[in-house]
Order: C-alpha cells, then structure tokens, then sequence
C-alpha cells in the first residue's frame, strides 16, 4: 500500500473526499439523486392521479395488510443504520467492522426484498395483476421500481464488500462507500413516502 | 499484504496505457473534445436525416390534393422528422459545441466523468439509430412526436411503430441525462483557480443551467416512456381510459418534460450568442449579471408553464388563466436578453464574419417568435391557433430561427478551436442568406396560413382555400435552406482540404480562456491550469500586454484517464436489450441487458489508473 | 492497508472530530417514532381520514428531514449544490403532485 500515489490520503478523517475524482463521484451522485427525485415523484404523481381507479380489481384498503408493510418498514430502517455505521467504521479506518456493517445492510436488504416478493405474489393470487387495473398498474410500477432500486444496491453493495477484501480502504474505494451508502438512505426515503402515501393513506380511504 | 504490494506496483506503473490509433481510437476515446466531435458527425448525419423528411412533408404540400406520399407516410414523416431534429438532431449538436468548448472555457483537462462522457455519447447514437431502424422495419411511429395517448395506445397503434420510438428514445434519453450530471459537475468543480461562478463565460452559465434543466426534466420523459412501455408491452393500463387510466395523465407528463426541453435546446443558443455578439462587438457583453440572472430565472419559470400546451384540454378557467400568466412572464427575462444583445451591438467596432451574421440574424428573427408565443399564451386566443399552421410557424422561429441559428454561429465561431482550420468566409455567406433568406420564406407565410385556418398534421387539402400560393412559397423556402445546408457541407470539406494552421486566438477578439491555448488544443488543453482574476479572462490578460494566461501550478506530468471500449459496448448491450423487449424475446431482453451490466461490473472491479503525460511529452505537442 | 499506516490514521483521527454514534441513534429513534405514530394513527381506525392524512404527511416530511440531514449529511458543509439538487426535484415533484391530484384525479 506504502507505494500506492494516494497512499497518504489515507490518513484524512474523510479519505471519500481526498482526491478529485472522489470529489467529483460524491456530487455527482448528488445531482443523480436530484434526478431519482424526480424519477419517483413522476411515478407518485402517475399513482396519485391513477390510485381510485381500480375497475373490477380489489381496493388498496381491501389488499394492503400493514403488518407486512410494518416490518418491511423496519427492516429498511434498520438497514439504513447499519449503513451509517459502515461509513462511520469508514471514518475511522476500521475495515473488518466496516464490513460487517455492509454485510448487516444486504442481509437486511435480502429480506426486505423476500418480503415484497413474497406480498406481490399474495396480491396476484387475489387478482391484482399489473392488468387488472389503472391502480394496479400504477402501484406495480411505483413499488416494483423502489423495490428494483434496492435489487441493485444489494448486488451493488455486496460487490464493494468485495472489493474491499481484495483491494482494502483506499482513496479508490472509498468513495464508492459513502456514495453506496448515501444511495441505500435514499430508498429508505423513498420509502418512507411509499409507506406514507400507498399504504397508509390507501388503508385509510374509504 | 502481499495482494496490496502486488496493486500498488500495479498502480506505479499504471501510466503504461494500450493507446489506440484510426478508428479504435475513435471508438474508445474518452476525450470530451473527440467526444464533441463525434456528436457533431452523429447529430450532423440525425440532422441530415430530418432534412430530408422536411423536404419531403413540403413537397407533399406544395400543391393542393397532391398524392406525392400517402396520408399514412406522411403522419410517419411528421413524427420522424419533429423527434428526430428535437432529440437526434439539435440536441446532439449542443452537446458537440458543449463537449468541445466547456471544459476550455473553465479552464480544465477535461469533464468530471470522461468515461461517462463517452457512455452518454454512444448511448444516445444507439437509441437514435434504432429509432431510425424503424424505417427499414417498415413499422414507423407515426403519433406525432408528442406520441398522445390513445392514438399511441396499443388499442389504436397495434403494430410496433411507437415501440421504437419509445424505445429508441429511452435509450437516447439515458444518455443525455448521463450528459447532463457530467456537466453540472464538471462545471461546479472543475473551474480554473480564481474562476468563481461570476467569472464564468455566458456560454457556461447557460450550459450549467441547461444541464440542470435535462437533470430535473429528463427523468419524467423517462416514467412517461416507461408507462407507455408497459401499456404496450405488459398491457398496464396507466393510459388505458377504458380501464381505469387517463389520456390527460400522458399530457401532462410530457409537456412537464417537454416544456422544460425547449428551454434545454434554447438556452445554449442564447449562450452562444452572447459570445459570438460580444468577441465580434469587441466589446464585454453588456449586463453580464442580470443575463445570468435571466438565464436562472427562464429556466426557473420554464418548469411551471407546461400547461400552455394543453390549453384546450379543458383545464378549467383557473388553471388556463394562471399559466398564461406565468407563460407571458418569461417574456420579461428573455426581453432582458434581447436587449443586453442590442446594447453590447451598441458602440461597438463590429466585424460582420459569418458567425456574426448568424448572431445577428438571430436577434430579429428570435423576436419574432417571442412575439408570436406571447400571442399563443393567450388562452382564448389560443383556442383559434390550436393545431393550426400558426404554431407549427411560431415553433419553428424559435427552434430554427433560435437554436439552429445559435448552433451555426456556434460551429462557425468554434469551427477553428475544433478542427485547427478556419472555414471559408465566402462559402459561409453564402450558407447564411441562402439559410436565413430560405427561412423566413418558408416559416413566415406559415403565420398566416394558420391564421387562414389551415390545419397543421394534415397530409393534404383542398383547392380554392388560397393556401396554393403560400404553400408553394413554403416549399421553395424550404429548398433554399437545403441549399444553405449543403454549401455548409462543401465548406466542410474544402476547409478540410486546406493546412490546419488556425492561431490559438483565431478570431483575434477571443476574450475567454479556450482563444488562450492552441488550436486544436493539445490532449491535456492546459499544460499548466491558468490563474483566473476576472471576467473575460483571457481579453484582460492581452490588454495587459502579456502573450499568456498567468499559470496557477508549476509545470509537471499531467495524468489522463485511459481510453476504454466499454462505453460502445454498453451502448450496444442496451440496444440489442431494446430489440428484445419489442419484439418480446426475453432471451434478447436478458442477453442486451447482461452485457450492459457486466460491462458496469467489469468497470467497478477493475480501477482505471490512468497514464500520465511526462513534460518531454508535452513539448512535442500531442495534439488532439 | 499496512499497520504502520492504521496506527498513524487512529493517532490523526483523535485530532480530527470523528463524530460519535449517538446523534445518529438519535436519528433512527426519531425517525422509528415518527414511523410508529404513522402506522399507529392508521392502524387505531379512530382518527378521521382527513386528519388521518395530515398526520401522516406532517410525519413523512419530518422523517425525509431527519434522514437527509442526519444520516445523509445535508447539515453538514459543503453541502451547498446537494441541497439546492435536491430541493429543485422536490419543487419539480411538488408541481407535479398537484397537478396530478388536482386536474387528473378530478
């Protein structure tokens, strides 16, 4: 490592912020995000306005059954923490906790994912298919599209564990941590509307 | 350990990079000035394309029930032709002038994210080129570039004519937005020491907003696209009325895109001629603060106007009378703009080269289609212009009397930066009055046409309406800027004919810090990263009396990223996804997609180290 | 990553102000708080709907908040171009909701 150009970049406090390609990741990551922002809002948008019509389909009160939702809340919650921790490990250079952290963050991603698989093919036994209805289209949509963000940062995330084994903490590697991790907050906050907003709100409309 | 040791002796000598010549080089650069040429040969050949379909829909016109091409080939030409320029075309060429000029002007060795650069290029030619395939698949979108639901539903367009255009487009779009977070971050983080936001040319204001604007814009034309997708593919009903969906819903998603991309295909022209108007006044642009203001504000305000395309949908009173407000609005920051143009004009010793003909011929021309938008914001109004000839004119003196205009006195201006040769000024007369004298003969009539109430999308009409007359002068106009246009393509090549011998400051009046280095710059642009103290940097420095920028860093070895194949075959991956998802081959689908994402994996895995360029090196020039 | 290398980044870190976990637990437990009065409000069937909504809006907002400062770092400087990113796709998708509830829904 002592031959590495970087190599005493490593002794920031931040080593995700100490060249200028990391510089560059992290914002521009940002600006990504601003899109996804928008990304999703469309897709809101689209349930909102499509979320009454459900034809001969069931009613978002009759399918949605807020244990599930409750715990798949929580896992992402808990998911989000354990990527909080991974990045402040980072911080202090400590990479066998750091991975641990990861590891926690995809293994509660995977379940998180179990759980949507497992209520979509609940709901098309019921007869609510991506067919069924305006509504149904647009919550398959919406859902499926959160739920395949997460798909990515867990096959994502679990490749950075890897290249941390091989390649360790570096001035490369580090940025793509904390850009993994500020990407897995956003689908916890994007999920925080899902809850809200299809949900919550559908259970209670009458 | 050992592993780590093994790495780091990897990365030391991580500067003996595999460099590519002819067309390899061409296929993995990650250069942004290739790059910029590269969008300029595709978005050229797009342009070229949609010529022709223009030419085509006028000689269907020039005469009264003519049987020229069928009403089906002609709702295929319209749509082709309006997609094509919008998104294949013009933006294309945009993103040329971007990529060649933006980094010079901050004074940088290159975009934030060059790999992504050349993934954004090849992506939006694989999208574009399968959208043009639909040609050869005899199965053309024919919707109308807007592609309103339910004529694009699935109920009413059942073969696979909108598929490309829903395809072919989201993978064009991808690729503009990947363009659009490269240059935002390019432009906040790259900039030359001392080079603060109001130091920045107008050039790359505007591109800075421009690209903030594909960044919030882009993603709905993405979720419109993707609805629609699934409507046609998967039967989803989002837009299905008869199952719960709404038509209006696909409205409202596009102009909330589309309005926003006009302002994206308007804003770089007016940056440009900030600086074609100010170099040729020899003077600084006047009002540079409140032009910035005004560029922040029409982009601001463009977001909230989408409605004045769906006036006669039936919104309501309320909601018309709102956004023709907030409509008429922008027509105080762009009069902003007119005016600071006339006024840097104002006192200055002007040079009439092409460029500036161009810039000049802009000013009165882009009024006029101010004017006549203004007109089409009032609502009431609005219902008599709908869908009437009177748009299609006032759309067209704005994109080509505003954008196209910005883009030749653009390449004109820039023409020396990129290619080191100057183009010929008597051809590029030529190009322009045959151009500017063509358009307004084929756009202007068109006013009144539509105000005589012919309807625009219709493949014919009937004698004895008095629209022969107008119709013919349209087509001839029409012919007169396919003039314009060739003579443009026989100065390319007369110029490339001749020795690459243009000065760094090839117009002598260059006042930004792309005139400061050589023409064309060499790989790495600045040898030294310059020290910016003002505005008009460069202007300033030669009023000094000094030959150069003040360097910011001591001369040393400059490190490049390495070229790379990845970018095409991405694209290519995404392309042959696209056919599979079309033409419901999952294997396909799986197979285009799987190569795009190992591509991504490979790319995450394995670290681009780079080379770096050894002062022996520089001093023999490697020229771009 | 040589232990030399370790030893001296723990020395510099005690210098630098690595920040502790404790605010961001504090973060997960308002954000866990803010996301069991949500689903409490729902799940006790004794609120009406209307109020119900705002509840549940008011409690969203908040957590998005919470996490976008706390756990993504918007308070934190140099943050300046995320926040503005961020806040243009909000005003972006705040049109956008509006016009959805409003022109296509009714």
């Amino acid at each position: 490592m002592s031959a590495h150009q970087h190599a005493e970049g490593l002794m920031s406090h931040e080593p995700e912020k100490v060249t200028m390609e990391g510089r560059n990741k992290i914002l521009g990551f940002w600006l990504f995000l601003g899109a996804e922002t928008v990304l999703f809002g469309t897709l809101f948008s689209a349930f909102v306005a499509l979320r009454h019509n459900v034809g001969d389909g069931p009613k978002a009160s009759e399918l949605f059954e807020l244990p599930t939702v409750f715990a798949a809340t929580m896992i992402l919650l808990f998911s989000s923490l354990m990527s909080v921790f991974a990045v402040q490990a980072m911080h202090r250079h400590q990479v066998k906790a750091m991975i641990g952290w990861l590891v926690a963050t995809v293994v509660l991603g995977l379940g998180f994912l179990g759980l949507e698989i497992t209520e979509f093919t609940t709901y098309v036994s019921e007869g609510h298919k991506m067919n069924t209805s305006a509504f149904s289209s647009s919550f398959y949509t919406l859902v499926g599209f959160h739920g395949a963000h997460v798909a990515f940062g867990v096959l994502w995330i679990t490749l950075l564990i890897l290249q941390i084994l091989k390649k360790g903490l570096t001035v490369v590697t580090a940025p793509k941590i904390y850009v993994s991790a500020i990407y897995w907050h956003f689908i916890d906050v994007v999920w925080v509307f899902i809850f809200t907003v299809v949900y919550l709100m559908g259970k209670v409309a009458a | 350990m050992a592993a780590h040791a093994a790495n780091a002796a990897h990365a030391h000598h991580g500067h003996k990079v595999k460099r590519y010549k002819g067309l390899m080089d061409w296929l993995t650069t990650v250069d942004h000035k290739k790059i910029g040429i590269l969008y300029l040969l595709a978005g050229g050949l797009f342009f070229g394309v949609g010529g022709l379909e223009a030419l085509l829909i006028r000689i269907q016109l020039i005469k009264p029930m003519n049987d020229f091409v069928g009403a089906d080939t002609f709702n295929e030409l319209i749509t082709m032709h309006g997609t094509t320029m919008i998104f294949l075309g013009a933006m294309p060429m945009l993103f040329a002038l971007m990529n060649a000029v933006i980094p010079l002007q901050i004074g940088a060795r290159d975009v934030a994210f060059p790999f992504l650069n050349a993934l954004g290029f090849w992506t939006f030619f694989f999208g574009g080129v399968l959208l043009n395939i639909s040609w050869f698949a005899g199965n053309v979108p024919d919707a109308g570039w807007t592609s309103y639901v339910p004529l694009a539903s699935p109920t009413y367009n059942s073969g696979h004519g909108v598929d490309y255009y829903v395809i072919g487009l989201q993978i064009a779009g991808i690729g503009t937005l990947l363009g659009g977070v490269n240059f935002m971050a390019t432009i906040i983080n790259m900039r030359a020491p001392g080079m603060s936001f109001m130091r920045m040319p107008m050039f790359t204001w505007t591109i800075f907003i421009t690209s903030a604007l594909i960044v919030f814009a882009f993603p709905v034309l993405t979720v419109g696209l993707v609805a629609l997708m699934f409507d046609r593919l998967f039967q989803a009903n989002f837009f299905e009325t008869g199952s719960g969906g709404s038509a209006v819903l696909w409205e409202h998603v596009f102009w909330v895109f589309g309005h926003p991309e006009v302002y994206i295909l308007i804003l770089p022209a007016f940056g440009v001629i900030s600086e074609v108007v100010s170099t040729f006044s020899r003077k600084r642009l006047f009002g540079y603060s409140s032009m910035v203001f005004a560029t922040v504000l029409i982009a601001f305000l463009g977001f909230m106007v989408w409605a004045h395309h769906m006036f006669t949908t039936g919104l309501g009173p309320v909601a018309n009378a709102l956004f023709s407000i907030a409509t008429m609005l922008i027509a105080v920051p762009t009069g902003v703009k007119i005016f600071n143009w006339l006024f840097t004009l104002w006192g200055g010793s002007i040079r009439f080269t092409t460029s500036s003909m161009f810039a000049i011929g802009f000013i009165p021309t882009f009024v006029m289609g101010g004017v006549t938008g203004v007109m089409l914001a009032v609502a009431p109004a609005d219902y008599q212009y709908h869908d009437s000839y009177f748009v299609v004119a006032h759309f067209h003196y704005v994109i080509v009397g505003g954008l196209i205009f910005g883009i030749f006195a653009g390449l004109f201006y820039w023409w020396p930066k990129m290619f080191g040769r100057m183009l010929n000024e008597g051809l590029g007369k030529l190009t322009f009055w045959t151009f500017f004298a063509g358009f307004h003969l084929t756009f202007f009539v068109q006013h009144f046409l539509g105000l005589m109430g012919m309807p625009r999308r219709v493949w014919t009409y009937l004698p004895g309406q008095d629209f022969d007359t107008m119709n013919v002068i349209s087509t001839i106009g029409a012919f007169l800027m396919g003039v314009g246009v060739i003579v443009f393509l026989i100065n390319i090549f007369v110029t490339a004919a001749k020795p690459r011998n243009a000065k760094a400051d090839a117009w002598e009046d260059g006042r930004s810090l792309e005139w400061s280095i050589p023409s064309p710059p060499p790989e790495y642009n600045f040898k030294q990263l310059p020290l910016v103290r003002n505005y008009d940097a460069w202007w300033r420095v030669k009023m000094d009396g000094q030959a150069e920028m003040p360097a910011a860093e001591p001369p040393g070895p400059i490190h490049m990223p390495s070229p790379s194949i990845m970018p095409l075959i991405m694209s290519i991956g995404l392309f042959i996804g696209g056919f599979g998802f079309m033409y419901d081959k999952l294997y396909l689908a799986i197979g285009g997609i799987g190569i795009t994402l190992v591509c991504m994996l490979l790319r995450s895995v394995f670290d681009d180290h780079g080379f770096h360029i050894e002062e022996d090196e520089q001093e023999k020039g490697v020229h771009a | 990553m040589s232990d030399n290398h370790s030893s001296v980044s723990e020395g510099q870190s005690r210098h630098h102000k690595v920040e502790g976990p404790r605010k961001h637990i504090v973060a997960f437990v308002m954000s866990l708080a803010l996301t069991l009065i949500a689903f409490a409000a729902v799940a006790s069937g004794e609120i009406n709907t209307q109020f119900t909504y705002i509840i549940l809006v008011c409690m969203a907002i908040m957590q998005v908040f919470v996490q976008l400062a706390f756990w993504m770092h918007m308070k934190d400087r140099g943050h300046a171009f995320p926040i503005i990113g961020i806040a243009f796709g909000v005003i972006v998708v705040f049109t956008m909701v509006i016009m959805a509830s409003y022109w296509v829904w009714w």
